[in-house]
């Protein structure tokens, strides 16, 4: 009797979970539309970074911020009959997460900063042979250098190709405080400074302030993280350079080059007008705030700067000036975000058709106004909403002139082999040259040993 | 004996039809009932499969592997060879032994003084034991950030009041020779607090007879904290000791947050767990991290035959 209950109770619970799960699969956004030129069609994109599907509240402003799903309606509408999913991830741990996106097949397309490391391993779809049949599309869209700069290598090619469209910009430049050369008299940097004229202007800015008494920094900059694009753009500035080659089995590094070595020397010397905790990212505190301290800031981003600026009502205050150049007016870490079709979507029209419609004004001012990333397109220029914000222009002219490729090594082991013996060299564990040596010979050994 | 020849003669006796129906239905049911359970085991069986088993396998194949996550070449022990003549997995080896053994020869004596004088107290008891577990409840990651700002070199509260007294003020993260005292300390705020709960709970187990006769006897009090408290305790050190150096040994959170994956500065605070991501997760080298990862799962395993061979702690 007991057991008749029993079974009638399990066989109860099974057909009120398989009607839920039919329920809910009904519910579901992500079925598909059977009318329209796209009918049945459907991509799944992947973003990374602060988007967010529905409408949310900027931690830094405190306005509102529209959702993506403002691209997905206007996405749609466009293409009718069509459906556009989004898989939507933070920063934190976003190669290991594409990879394994890659890997399943989860999406279509990707945003995908690390494409010189995805696109030999055969898992993402060439771009030129659509670019070419696109009579609609045109590369000439993008601001100069962002098109090179995320070509890479292919799994079978020997040449740079195109695998991701630029999406998001983006730059490193020099920004500086103008109320503290002010206050101490000194001249603002000028447009392409050299580090003699940088060295000199954080000397003098370096004391007690003569018009609040606050005791100030001449510069101050990354020792941990991001210091081997520092010092590299240090080389770049003297015409040196990080090394040659693009493929591992053809990269050879020059980090100990006279170049570099005096460049580290120079990141030696700049030290002691910094305050203490430049390698554990510490000291910059008041960076971006009434109370600032610090008069030249090296290595910095737009994401980390222009709007922020902005947020404190101290966007006249902050100057930017372009980072090291080398005698062809290139220098600095290229940066950004490209986007790329997977090799194994089922939809690869629809995502090409995603692509262009990234990369049109609608998405790009979409990403600036809503989310103050930095556009990738010529045409953002014109905007009334770029005009508004002056310091925007130095950045673009900063995505103008990067080395591109993008340097290989970026977020591979060399990268972290450099960084440790800056730090080794900032700390005085080591001199800078036995530090360059070592980066030098355990980089060399570690290409040598892939 | 005769009992049992007794019974060995004795024909066994009749069973009658309705009674023997009557045990099979019921060890019938007793098997169906048992069975049913094993169904609900499944999903936590399946869990256990797909994300624990599936993935130490997969680790082991890895390993000899050169692997970027999608394209792998059979490499034999290559990774194994490179990760230990690899500087940097044993200055990781190193900073993970030297956090981990200054974090445990503090913690479980000054853990074990302060449950103590918790103990003894009169009153406030349970105000100081909620006092010294909140940084155990603490995400490691926040405080983490937050120990940034305690041990920051110019606007930190421990160098204002190092320098309030004349001494003075390290660097702390930002110095490779005072870096892995910062993390000792952070892991010893964050982890007294389990200490002082599992000592405190010890020390309440031990019988009250025992320090009533140590009296008579005309024992002082610290005689009968150290013939009578510190031998009974000895089982909870031993857990103490096995449980902290193990977590020592897989510490990675921490000194994520404060020197990211290469362990900054100057990969002094960069442990095995830190080493393994950075191969792995950073530089897609998936088989010199697995291969990382099975050494390191080699160092733990000896450490605690050791650990629990000293501690005499029978599992």
């Amino acid at each position: 009797m007991k057991r008749g209950i029993f079974k009638k109770r399990v066989s109860f619970l099974l057909m009120a979970m398989v009607i839920i799960s039919i329920v809910l699969a009904g519910c579901s956004s992500s079925s598909s539309k059977k009318t329209g030129e796209w009918a049945g069609q459907k991509i799944t994109v992947m973003m990374i970074g602060d988007f967010a599907m529905d409408d949310k509240t900027d931690p830094i402003t405190g306005e509102s911020a529209k959702g993506v799903k403002v691209l997905k309606e206007e996405f749609e509408k466009q293409h009718p009959g069509a459906t556009v999913d989004f898989v939507l991830m933070p920063w934190e741990g976003y190669t290991e997460k594409t990879q394994a996106m890659l890997t399943s097949g989860e999406a279509d397309v990707y945003q995908m900063p690390g494409v010189a490391d995805f696109a030999p391993q055969g898992v993402l779809e060439p771009l030129q042979p659509w670019i070419d049949k696109d009579s609609e599309f045109s590369l000439d869209i993008f601001i100069e250098n962002q098109v090179d700069g995320w070509k890479a290598l292919g799994p079978d090619s020997n040449e740079l190709e195109i695998w991701g469209l630029p999406f998001l910009g983006d730059a490193r430049f020099i920004t500086y405080d103008k109320e503290l050369f002010d206050q101490w008299g000194v001249e603002y940097l000028s447009d392409y400074p050299t580090m003699e004229e940088i060295a000199e202007k954080a000397k003098q800015m370096t004391g007690k302030n003569p018009v609040t008494g606050e005791q100030n920094y001449g510069i101050w900059f990354r020792g941990d993280w991001s210091s081997a694009f520092t010092l590299v753009d240090l080389a770049e500035g003297q015409n040196g350079r990080w090394g040659t080659g693009f493929a591992w089995d053809e990269v050879k590094f020059e980090f100990n080059s006279p170049e570099m070595l005096n460049g580290l020397n120079w990141l030696l010397d700049m030290q002691n007008y910094a305050p203490e905790g430049l390698v554990s990212n510490q000291g910059n505190e008041k960076w971006l705030t009434k109370d600032n301290n610090i008069a030249i800031m090296l290595n910095q981003g737009p994401g980390d700067t222009v709007k922020p600026a902005y947020a404190q009502g101290l966007g006249d205050r902050i100057g930017i000036a372009q980072e090291f150049k080398n005698a062809d007016g290139q220098g600095g870490l290229f940066a950004g975000s490209p986007i790329a079709i997977a090799k194994d979507s089922k939809n690869k029209e629809l995502a090409w058709e995603w692509l262009k419609f990234a990369t049109s004004d609608f998405t790009q001012k979409y990403v600036y106004e809503e989310l103050g990333l930095v556009p990738a397109v010529k045409s953002a220029l014109e905007w009334d909403s770029v005009k508004e914000q002056p310091l925007m222009l130095p950045v673009f002219e900063a995505m103008k002139t990067p080395m591109t490729p993008r340097y290989p090594w970026g977020s591979s082991q060399p990268r972290f082999i450099l960084t440790s013996e800056i730090e080794a060299a900032l700390t005085g564990q080591r001199s800078a040259e036995d530090a360059l040596e070592k980066a030098q010979k355990e980089s060399t050994e570690w290409v040598e040993n892939r | 004996m005769a009992n049992n020849r007794m019974e060995a003669n004795t024909p066994p006796p009749s069973v009658s039809p309705s009674i023997q129906t009557v045990t099979k239905t019921t060890k019938q049911k007793k098997r169906t009932s048992q069975w049913i359970w094993y169904i609900f085991l499944i999903p936590s069986f399946l869990g256990i499969i797909l994300f624990m088993a599936y993935p130490i396998v997969e680790s082991l194949r890895l390993s000899f592997f050169k692997s970027n996550g999608t394209i792998e070449t059979f490499t034999g022990l290559d990774n194994f060879r490179t990760v230990l003549t690899s500087g940097p997995f044993w200055n990781a080896v190193w900073n993970t032994f030297f956090i981990g053994i200054f974090q445990v020869i503090i913690t479980i004596p000054l853990g074990f003084i302060f449950a103590t004088l918790i103990n003894s107290a009169s009153k406030g008891k349970n105000f100081f034991k909620v006092i010294y577990f909140l940084p155990n409840v603490t995400s490691i990651v926040a405080a983490a950030m937050i120990f940034q700002f305690v041990l920051h070199p110019e606007m930190g509260i421990v160098n204002f009041v190092l320098d309030s007294l004349g001494l003075p003020t390290p660097a702390w993260f930002s110095d490779p020779s005072t870096s892995k005292w910062g993390v000792i300390l952070l892991a010893v705020w964050h982890w007294i607090g389990f200490v002082i709960i599992i000592c405190i709970a010890n020390l309440q187990a031990i019988s009250k007879e025992m320090y009533e006769a140590a009296k008579i006897d005309g024992a002082s009090s610290f005689q009968q904290w150290l013939f009578i408290t510190i031998p009974n305790m000895g089982g909870t050190f031993a857990f103490l000791l096995i449980t902290g150096w193990i977590g020592a040994l897989q510490r990675f959170n921490e000194v994520y947050v404060l020197g990211g994956p290469n362990g900054s500065p100057a990969r002094s605070i960069q442990t095995m767990g830190a080493f393994i991501y950075e191969r792995g997760f950073t530089g897609f080298e998936f088989g010199i991290a697995s291969a990382a990862t099975y050494i390191m799962f080699l160092i733990i395993l000896v450490f605690t035959f050791i650990n629990l061979k000293i501690s005499k702690l029978k599992l």
